[in-house]
């Protein structure tokens, strides 16, 4: 058997294996049905890198192949995954500017996209990763036509319905990382206020993950506790607008750390593999991800819109959106927020 | 008490906390002898940050701060990392310019230096990371006496060195993180030419993390079996210098992912996080590391030069330094290694 390695070019032996390995007698070969994890991450950019490596340290995946169109830097950071060989669980990475190396995934995750230039408009921004997202996801979709694809690229509620669209795919299979993160950012500050481990701390971003996403107060829970009665008490301590001020800053969190390092990477990176782990590991756990989100909270069944809904996520994907309450305003922004991405969805032509 | 969070600034109600959340009655303060673990990373750049991530997604360690002379990027690598709070155990992350921010660190890691501008001579950067090193090991040592120096920066073996002279520390407190990562990419390449986990391929390079590396064909073993004889077997494999091609393949490989990608950074991440581990965990494990060498392996008493061996770690350091039989050749070409960095280190004006 020919043997392709680094060390086989180099001139090392071919046939040292079987010398120093031999296989018990009539083995026979796996079973059909073992099963082989793959994860596919198509951008190898800030984002892409993060999430890979992540998912590789949290060992979610027996394969992990990288796609992106630039193919040094691609080779270069498989190289860099692949030299920390030694300090890992024995895990596949492929990389490759082809999408056949894609074949077989349990999971996609798109990373790609353009990024917005300054004074670009959102539609404009659209179409550009629309056009992308025409090179990308076929070909996704064809190696791999049992997959979840999760989309992370940016902004990801339209481009979610967008590789939903192009894939063909049954819309419990196509999830996009939505507000997952904005949420972390929100336990994160109230957890640092109230001295409470993060994961501790039930709190809800939903809808558009960006500027009309909701925060749904009224549903908030410490340690098992509703706090919103107790933060509206003392009317003198929470002055006005203060609630929608923090959902600002949760928004704005993002921008921030671009702002200071250029871009958000590790966040990200955490968040996505948490949704990998729930779907892959089929969790049952629930995530607020973005979702085909029609006739659920009012929004009407003919809007086929994707925001984000707090959904329970497992193997198949979406297993199903959970009924929260929600306080006549919330509902009434969530419905805005559909509203604002549908509008925009309109104008697109797929 | 005055609150100082995020969401103090925004309004957010000051005592909630002793509302939701209170102590048992006649509580007594935290015991005096109660250990929170503290990594501190010196440089938040790619390797920096990949060393930080790192540690944080492998849970090592109660406090993590960070330290650059960037205080926008600083901010922003902080605040990425801390919005990965729901899906990280919670781990106290502080970063600052100032020094003060690692006092009391169990292990302080220096990523900082100066790359070599093209053409330079070695000698150049060494004497600009020598400045550098200047500005940032005397304040790390003032307020952590008593901690461990993980040296990551290159030239490793000299600025270990230098780190070790500017500190005032013991010997053995002070370590370079040399050629752990060159064993790893040496096992990486054995192990996916012989279809084995890395981690079954015990492989050391010593020496001179660099052009005079020193690869140890003679201790090589898998799964526990000495497999020299079986290459050495073969006369092409000897007659073509295979096994020197693949030293160099190995020390070139960096090269390679700096052409590649710009940089390298996964993997030195894993390489120094799994370095913390033996020592704050006190894992008595031998890693190859940079260390001062002299007394060893032929190396004179006089030489107080720093380079890698197999060393046994643990949470006072270097426990101790492995005495394996080298071949002559082996042997040789270490005391090469040493007279190389020797040289080198003698022309410093430190």
């Amino acid at each position: 058997m020919k043997k392709v390695s680094s060390l086989s070019e180099l001139g090392f032996a071919n046939d040292v294996h079987h010398a120093l390995f031999r296989p018990i007698q009539e083995a026979a070969p796996p079973s059909p049905t073992k099963r082989h994890t793959k994860i596919s991450v198509v951008g190898a950019g800030n984002v892409g890198m993060a999430i890979a490596q992540t998912i590789l340290t949290q060992h979610l995946a027996d394969e992990l192949a990288l796609v992106d169109a630039k193919p040094d830097m691609l080779r270069g950071e498989m190289l860099d995954l692949q030299h920390a060989a030694a300090f890992l669980p024995h895990t596949r990475i492929l990389a490759s500017p082809d999408y056949s190396v894609t074949a077989g995934s349990d999971i996609c995750i798109i990373t790609a996209g353009a990024r917005q230039l300054p004074g670009e408009t959102r539609l404009s921004l659209l179409q550009r990763n629309l056009a992308l997202f025409k090179q990308i996801v076929p070909p996704v979709a064809k190696h791999s036509p049992g997959a979840l694809l999760l989309v992370v690229s940016n902004p990801v509620d339209v481009l979610t319905y967008i590789a939903w669209k192009l894939s063909g795919f049954p819309p419990n299979r196509v999830i996009g990382s939505g507000t997952n993160l904005d949420s972390s950012r929100f336990k994160f500050l109230l957890a640092e206020h109230l001295e409470v481990n993060a994961q501790d701390v039930q709190a809800y971003m939903v809808g558009e993950h960006g500027d009309s996403s909701v925060a749904l107060w009224s549903s908030i829970s410490v340690g098992g506790v509703p706090i919103l009665s107790q933060l509206t008490k003392d009317k003198a301590a929470m002055e006005q607008g203060v609630l929608e001020r923090i959902r600002k800053a949760v928004v704005e969190g993002a921008y921030e750390v671009i702002r200071l390092k250029g871009y958000t990477s590790w966040a990200i990176g955490y968040s996505v593999a948490s949704l990998a782990r729930s779907l892959l590991r089929d969790q049952h756990r629930i995530h607020p991800v973005s979702l085909l989100a029609k006739g659920f909270y009012g929004i009407p069944e003919d809007q086929e819109v994707f925001l984000s809904l707090p959904a329970q996520l497992g193997r198949s994907g979406v297993l199903s959106v959970a009924n929260i309450q929600l306080s006549e305003e919330e509902a009434a922004r969530l419905r805005r927020s559909a509203d604002t991405l549908w509008e925009l969805q309109r104008q697109l032509e797929i």
